[in-house]
C-alpha cells in the first residue's frame, strides 16, 4: 500500500512537472516572436510620442516625444537590419498583441486629455511603459532568445531602455512639481 | 567723402605742429601720452588673447558607444582638450552636472569638443539618458602652467595669419576695448586742462571705435554661428546681444561726437555720461567674454 502511494505521487510530480513545462514551452517566445515584441514595442513608443508632438506645447515634453521618435526609429532598424541577416522574420504573438491593445487604450485616453492633463498623462504612461518593456526584456526576451546575437542585441538595448526610463521619470516630476 | 576729407586735414594739421621745433608742446605730448596708454592696453589684450586656445588639437578621446561614455573617468591636464566621439546609432548630449557645459545633441558619427581650464572633478551626464553618467578630473598645472601646455600641445610662436572667428574677434576686440576708454579719459582730460588737442584724440578715437565695432562683432557672430555650441549657452546669449547693442550704441556716440566736433567745442557732461555708461557696458561685456574662454 505504502508504495503503491508513492508511486502516485512520483507520477503526479511527473504529470505535474511535464505539465509545466509544456505550459512554459507554449509561452516561451520564439525569436521571431521576441523580434515581433521588440517592433511592436517601438513602433507604439513612435506613435504615441507622434501624437504627443502634436497636442502638446510644453517644450520638455517636445524635446521627449522628439527624442523616443528618434531613439526608437534607430533602435527600429537595427533590430530590422539583425532580424534581416539572421533570417528571422518578426511574429506577431499574445504578448504582441496585448502590447497593441494596451497601446490603443491609452491613446484613446491620451487623446481625450488637453494640456497639463495630456503632458502628465503622457509623461506617467512612459514611465509604466518604460518599465513594462525592461522588465519583459529581462524575464522573458532576453533569457529566452535563441540566438546569441539577437540575445547580446536585447542585452545592449537594457541601457537605452533604462536612459528612457529616467528621462521619462525626470519628466514626469517636473510636470509634477509645477 | 566728407569725413575723408576732414580726416585728411586734421592730420595735416596735426603733423605740421609735430614737426614743429617746440617737441615739448603739450599737444605733442599728449598725443604721446596716448599712444603709450594704447601701446601698453594692446599688449595686456594681446597677452591675453595669446592664452585663447586654437580649436583642433585634442588630447584626449571619449567614445560614446552602446549609450555609455567610455573611458566613464578620465583624468587631463588644465588647458587639454578632450573630444567625444559618438559612435553610437543615438543622439547623445554630454552634459556637466555642475551646468558648466552641455555639448548640445551629438547626433552619431559626430564629436564635439571642449578645453578644460579650470582644475577640479567635473561629473557628466547625457541628457536624454540620465543613465549615462561620466566623470572628468582636470589636473591644474603647477607654475608656468599654460605655457608649459602649449608647448606640449606643440603650440608655437610662430605667427601665422588669422583665419578664423576665433582668432579675429580677440584680435578686433583690442581696438574697441582700448579705444573708447580712451576717448572718454581722453575728453575728460581736454576739459581738466583745457586743451582742444585731447578733445580732437577722443572725437578721432570714437570714430575708429564705430568703424572697427561692427567688425568686432562681426566676427564675434561668425565665431557663435560656427562653434557656438562650444560655448556656454546663458553666457553667449548676453554676450552677443550687448555686443550687437554696443555697435549700436557706437554709432549712436560717434554721431554725437562728431556734432560736438563739428561746434569745436568740448563735449558736456550729458555725453560724458553716456560715453562713462558704453564704457562700463564694454567692461562688463569683455569680463563675459573672458568668462566664457577662460572659464570662471
Ligand atoms: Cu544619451
Amino acid at each position: 500500500m505504502k508504495l503503491r502511494k508513492s508511486y502516485l505521487s512520483v507520477f503526479t510530480s511527473a504529470v505535474l512537472l511535464v505539465a509545466g513545462a509544456v505550459t512554459a514551452y507554449a509561452q516561451a517566445p520564439t525569436d521571431p516572436q521576441i523580434a515581433g515584441i521588440v517592433q511592436t514595442a517601438n513602433h507604439i513608443d513612435i506613435n504615441q510620442a507622434k501624437l504627443a508632438l502634436k497636442k502638446t506645447s510644453n517644450p520638455q515634453v517636445k524635446e521627449f516625444a522628439n527624442q523616443m521618435i528618434s531613439d526608437h526609429t534607430s533602435l527600429e532598424k537595427s533590430v530590422n537590419d539583425l532580424a534581416k541577416k539572421l533570417g528571422v522574420t518578426p511574429e506577431d504573438s499574445a504578448t504582441s498583441k496585448q502590447l497593441k491593445q494596451q497601446a490603443a487604450d491609452e491613446t484613446k485616453k491620451l487623446a481625450s486629455l488637453r494640456g497639463k492633463a495630456f503632458d502628465k498623462e503622457y509623461a506617467s504612461h512612459e514611465v509604466a511603459f518604460h518599465q513594462t518593456v525592461i522588465d519583459a526584456a529581462k524575464t522573458t526576451l532576453i533569457p529566452n532568445a535563441n540566438n546569441a546575437e539577437l540575445k547580446s542585441a536585447l542585452e545592449g538595448a537594457a541601457p537605452l531602455l533604462q536612459g528612457h526610463l529616467e528621462h521619462a521619470q525626470q519628466l514626469e516630476q517636473s510636470l509634477g512639481a509645477k | 567723402m566728407g569725413v575723408n576729407e576732414r580726416t585728411k586735414n586734421v592730420g595735416c594739421h596735426c603733423l605740421a605742429r609735430s614737426r614743429l621745433p617746440l617737441m615739448r608742446s603739450p599737444q605733442l605730448q599728449a598725443h604721446i601720452y596716448i599712444l603709450a596708454a594704447v601701446a601698453t592696453v594692446l599688449s595686456a589684450v594681446c597677452v591675453r588673447a595669446q592664452n585663447v586656445q586654437p580649436a583642433g588639437a585634442t588630447n584626449h578621446i571619449v567614445v560614446i558607444r552602446q549609450v555609455h561614455f567610455n573611458p566613464p573617468q578620465m583624468t587631463v591636464k588644465a588647458g587639454e582638450t578632450v573630444e567625444w566621439k559618438n559612435e553610437d546609432i543615438f543622439s547623445h548630449t554630454v552634459t556637466a552636472d555642475d551646468g558648466s557645459f552641455d555639448s548640445g545633441l551629438i547626433d552619431p558619427d559626430n564629436s564635439w569638443q571642449r578645453t578644460f581650464q579650470q582644475a577640479g572633478t567635473v561629473g557628466y551626464h547625457c541628457r536624454p539618458h540620465p543613465n549615462m553618467r561620466a566623470a572628468l578630473v582636470v589636473q591644474g598645472t603647477n607654475g608656468t602652467g599654460a605655457a608649459a601646455n602649449a608647448a606640449s600641445r606643440g603650440g608655437t610662436l610662430k605667427w601665422s595669419p588669422p583665419t578664423k572667428a576665433q582668432e579675429l574677434h580677440p584680435i578686433l576686440v583690442n581696438f574697441t576695448a582700448a579705444l573708447l576708454p580712451l576717448a572718454f579719459l581722453s575728453d575728460v582730460l581736454g576739459r581738466i586742462f583745457r586743451r582742444q588737442s585731447f578733445h580732437h584724440t577722443a572725437w578721432w578715437m570714437v570714430l575708429y571705435a564705430a568703424v572697427i565695432t561692427p567688425f568686432t562683432a562681426a566676427a564675434g557672430w561668425w565665431w557663435r554661428l560656427t562653434e557656438g555650441s562650444t560655448l556656454p549657452a546663458k553666457l553667449i546669449t548676453v554676450h552677443e546681444w550687448l555686443g550687437t547693442t554696443a555697435v549700436l550704441l557706437f554709432v549712436v556716440l560717434a554721431i554725437w561726437r562728431w556734432s560736438i566736433h563739428k561746434r569745436d567745442t568740448s563735449p558736456n557732461w550729458a555725453y560724458l555720461t553716456f560715453a562713462l555708461i558704453v564704457v562700463l557696458a564694454l567692461v562688463y561685456q569683455g569680463s563675459l567674454g573672458g568668462r566664457m574662454v577662460f572659464g570662471k
